[in-house]
């Protein structure tokens, strides 16, 4: 009943405005809808404000630009909680009300399994930075990327780079999370094979203070510690790791070792040395510096930067379908993020050069965004840091 | 060795466990209600010391910061929302109480946001006693909790106020003869029980970060600890605390560190099933 | 807009299960079940496996559901019944925690925190489109099973002796009512009715996960309760649509408040649900629908 009333309008606005001028058709047709499904409070809740921010950047630039397909963009951002029952209800309001052709920025992997379903069954589109390697293999038919590279690719370079470091023990201290068994799984073949013993620990990343796990695993005397935490407990962890005057490499990843927690713990002979590590554009990749702006971060987390490409890659793979639906969205985006067109950092640029009937190549802040027939992205770099005097100083982009 | 460690920093979570858990247990022996609120209020110390030191002020001002902030929110609510209810019984001031914990955590929200702080203290290398290390910061978290401590059994045994407020809990009755008068009483019993909670956000807090969910991380462990000792018993509650903080650090050696909440539950029921009044039993004090 | 509001419905009427299963305990007994969520997980969990893993029918998943909450609140309430209810509250909220942490860490069992997906729904690939309507159906159905039994049992004889024990369990035992007996009982079916919706969530939205049952749900149910009046079935179902409505509708209005950061319009949401509670518990403690206690029959 809903659909017929919409229909009616845009038709009549439309033929009201053909007489008048083709420009104000466009103009007046319905926004296309987006939607943000991010965590806003919950254990996600670090998370997910800076990325709903990093998507409406981009949509506030189109909408400058003048939109997409003459339309204006609104996204509307949800919150997930970070808790599947209440991103499930989430979901269904963005996708049976406001009626958006996808969701973006779905973070912890059981909301993404949680919401998937919902999306593939009313053919909207979704785009993830979940890792869990299950996510990609559901029955999706298309309608999901992952711009988040699968925990297995990651841990495997995460254990070259600790054989890199000259690491003979290593040792993992971790929470319990879906990446948790892979990681071990990985691990545990990559770090023998290249001469070193790797052990680790499950930790419950809600206690106050790791001491006694710190003397757990010092008890191996590791030289290299992998503190594969968010960020709230590697905080914690790293104080400890400090405390206990542990003089070996530490590792982490990007997403729970940035600029707010060297902040957090606002000391910096604590953090000297860490190296963090993250899926990244190539080097000298513009969107990066673009995120870091629209932010205002020195240093975006990778899941702000996915996020950023997620707007960026739906609103030209509409541009190219030329229908703001999650089918036209399914059918192009691989159209408009790989191939032999012109190299874009960015939306509007893009959405210039499709109008101009260019082909483009999406290269974005968190990658090459090329993805298999699954969703998963087929090549990553990864972007090596170390923290010096409190500053993140880049080590490669490998 | 590791196991000495392990006792050791138990004892030293335990001690800092056991501001708030004294806190829990004391207004639960005057107001009868066992006060959920802990949670959101543990956290509102927290960010209300972190305000305080951030402004400048020494550890011993910030602490007082928190105590009184925690104090007059727990005051607020208890005379608004929880202490009407009581007269129906314990259960819906317990469960209004559960509100304010999520009033408060949201309040802390809006006002700050869900980014995890750290309280701007240096961080020093521990100290090695033969094998066993100890943090000399924690050793002075700990000083503090102890004289805070100290300084509650010292007002409740000495004081003509903390005379009447065990008097208040042993027998309500008996102590409005006496011209005690209960409502000065509970009080009483808010602004501190509560005070010491958010003092206890902020101790446990100094050494980690800080976040809205600070006190609901905390909250079983505080409630296992008061339970343990007898649900209302001061003493109790630090013995409650002592042995949950050392139970917890000893079971990621046994269980590991993922089961370490279930731990305080375990202790309940098995305090519950062979000794239902708890450690110290019932008794305020 | 009509699917939506049919999913909405649906979970409603899962809420609504949950709040009769509180409201059997609470309004019937006095009793408090703060780990709601913990036997929701249970029976979720139950029938996820036993359907998935163990290619059980569904019907069979949710009867075992039922079963497994209720050994679960009887092994719950056995210690702490002779205490005070304060104890049950706080090792029904350990509870729900420990459920948690069991379905995060035993991967062997659970799938840890990936969680069980691909859980069948009844018919799901013959309905199509209209798997959503029928299953509004059933949860309907199974809604209104449960709703008749509670108010037969609040209006029986057994309704009247609960009702004593939660006003003065002293005299009720003085009267010569097994306190214990009742209690436990009453606790157990609670937490029966309580996986059985648990189940039934599974089944509709076909996935489950450790972070599917954190105590904020639980909240939730409080105030349905409280809201729809303790004591009376009826009661407990208008509430839990009341919630339901307003946790929905409350997407609508934040949207709506200038200036405010997204984090901020979440916290704002949540605010507004622990205010209600507190305003419900208040004001109006007898809830929408006051309780009616029915005369006892006159002896013969």
């Amino acid at each position: 009943m809903n659909k017929i009333r919409i229909t009616r309008r845009t038709t009549m606005a439309g033929s009201v405005a053909l007489l008048a001028n083709p420009a104000i058709v466009r103009a007046q047709a319905d926004p296309i809808k987006l939607a943000t499904l991010t965590p806003l409070t919950g254990a996600g809740g670090p998370y997910g404000p800076v990325m709903a921010k990093a998507a409406a950047s981009v949509v506030e630039e189109v909408n400058k630009a003048g939109g997409v397909l003459g339309r204006r963009i609104v996204l509307v951002s949800e919150d997930d909680q970070t808790n599947p029952e209440a991103a499930v209800r989430a979901a269904r309001k963005l996708i049976d009300v406001d009626k958006v052709t996808a969701i973006m920025g779905t973070w912890a992997s059981s909301v993404t399994t949680a919401v998937a379903p919902l999306c593939w069954e009313s053919k909207t589109f979704l785009c993830t930075v979940s890792g869990a390697d299950s996510i990609t293999l559901l029955p999706h038919q298309g309608y999901l990327i992952r711009t988040q590279p699968n925990s297995r690719l990651q841990v495997t370079r995460v254990g070259e780079f600790i054989l890199s470091l000259g690491a003979k023990k290593a040792f993992t201290m971790i929470p319990q999370t879906p990446f948790t068994q892979s990681t071990f799984d990985v691990l545990n073949q990559v770090l023998p094979k290249g001469g070193a013993t790797h052990q680790s620990l499950i930790y419950d990343d809600k206690k106050t203070t790791y001491r006694t796990e710190v003397d757990q695993a010092l008890r191996t005397s590791p030289d290299v510690i992998l503190a594969n935490g968010y960020t709230p407990d590697t905080v914690v962890l790293l104080k400890d790791l400090y405390r206990a005057g542990f003089k070996g490499k530490i590792l982490g990843f990007a997403y729970s070792i940035n600029q707010k927690l060297v902040d957090q713990i606002g000391q910096n002979e604590v953090v000297e040395g860490v190296y963090t590590f993250a899926p990244s554009s190539a080097e000298g990749g513009s969107a990066y510096e673009k995120v870091k702006v629209a932010v205002g971060s020195a240093n975006p987390d990778p899941y702000t930067c996915q996020v950023y490409d997620h707007v960026n890659m739906v609103l030209m793979a509409i541009a190219v379908g030329k229908a703001a639906s999650g089918e036209a969205i399914k059918d192009n985006i691989r159209k408009v993020t790989q191939g032999s067109g012109k190299s874009v950092d960015n939306a509007v640029d893009g959405l210039k050069a499709i109008a101009a009937g260019e082909k483009v190549d999406y290269s974005g802040a968190s990658g090459p965004c090329d993805f298999d027939e699954k969703g998963d992205i087929l090549d990553c770099k990864f972007r090596y840091e170390q923290i010096k005097g409190g500053k993140f100083t880049l080590v490669k982009i490998a | 060795m590791i196991v000495v460690q392990a006792l050791v920093n138990g004892l030293v979570s335990g001690t800092l466990l056991a501001v708030p858990a004294i806190g829990f247990t004391a207004m639960f022996a005057v107001l009868r209600f066992p006060n959920f609120a802990v949670s959101g209020v543990a956290t509102l110390g927290a960010f209300a010391g972190y305000l305080a030191y951030g402004a400048g002020l020494q550890m011993a001002g910030s602490l007082a910061a928190a105590f009184v902030a925690a104090g007059l929110a727990g005051l607020l609510f208890d005379k608004i929302a929880h202490l009407p209810l009581v007269k129906e019984g314990a259960l819906p001031a317990a469960i209004a109480s559960i509100a304010t914990g999520l009033v408060l955590e949201n309040v802390v929200r809006l006002g700050f946001g869900n980014e995890p702080r750290g309280y701007d203290r240096p961080i020093a290398r521990d100290v090695f006693f033969g094998e066993i290390r100890v943090s000399p910061q924690q050793l002075e978290t700990m000083g503090l909790a102890l004289a805070l401590m100290l300084a509650v059994f010292a007002a409740l045994a000495f004081t003509r106020i903390g005379k009447a407020m065990r008097a208040t809990a042993d027998n309500p009755d008996l102590a409005a003869l006496k011209g005690i008068r209960p409502e000065r009483i509970a009080t009483l019993a808010s602004l501190i029980g509560m005070g010491l909670v958010g003092v206890g956000g902020m101790l446990l807090g100094l050494d980690s970060s800080i976040d809205p969910l600070t006190g609901t991380r905390i909250l079983l462990s505080l409630f296992a600890a008061a339970v343990l000792g007898g649900l209302g018993s001061v003493p109790g509650a630090v013995l409650g605390a002592f042995l949950i903080g050392i139970a917890e650090e000893l079971s990621v050696l046994v269980v590991g560190s993922q089961y370490r909440a279930a731990v305080g539950f375990v202790a309940i029921l098995a305090v519950l099933t062979l000794r239902p009044r708890g450690l110290l039993g019932e008794r305020a004090f | 807009m009509l699917s939506y509001l049919l999913f909405i419905a649906t979970i409603g009427g899962i809420y609504g299960l949950l709040a009769l299963s509180l409201n059997l305990i609470w309004g019937g007994a006095g009793m408090v079940n703060l780990g709601l969520a913990g036997f929701f997980a249970v029976g979720a969990y139950a029938s996820a496996l036993l359907t998935t893993a163990g290619q059980a029918p569904i019907a069979a998943g949710w009867l075992v559901a039922f079963v497994a909450a209720g050994i679960a609140g009887l092994t719950v309430t056995l210690s702490t019944t002779r205490l005070r209810e304060d104890y049950l509250a706080i090792v029904t909220l350990g509870f729900a925690e420990v459920v948690r942490l069991v379905a995060a860490n035993e991967i062997w069992l659970t799938r840890g925190t990936d969680g069980i997906s691909g859980i069948p729904g009844p018919w799901k690939r013959a309905l199509g489109p209209d798997f959503n309507g029928v299953y509004f159906l059933i949860v309907l159905g199974v809604l209104l099973v449960v709703f008749f039994v509670v108010r037969r049992i609040d209006r029986a004889p057994y309704g009247r002796a609960l009702r004593a024990i939660r006003e003065d369990a002293q005299v009720a035992e003085v009267a010569g009512k097994n306190v214990l007996r009742f209690k436990t009982e009453a606790f157990a079916l609670s937490a029966a009715i309580a996986g059985l919706a648990g189940a039934l969530y599974g089944h509709f939205t076909s996935y489950i996960a450790p972070d599917l049952f954190l105590p904020l749900i639980t909240v939730y149910i409080f105030l349905a309760v409280a809201s729809g009046g303790t004591g009376r079935p009826a009661g407990a179902l208008v509430g839990a649509y009341l919630v339901m409505a307003l946790l929905e509708s409350s997407r609508f209005f934040v949207e709506g408040i200038p200036g405010v950061t997204a984090v901020q319009r979440a916290a704002l949401k949540e605010l507004l649900i622990a205010v209600a509670l507190i305003v419900v518990l208040r004001l109006k403690p007898s809830g929408v629908l006051p309780e009616r206690i029915p005369p006892a029959p006159r002896s013969s």
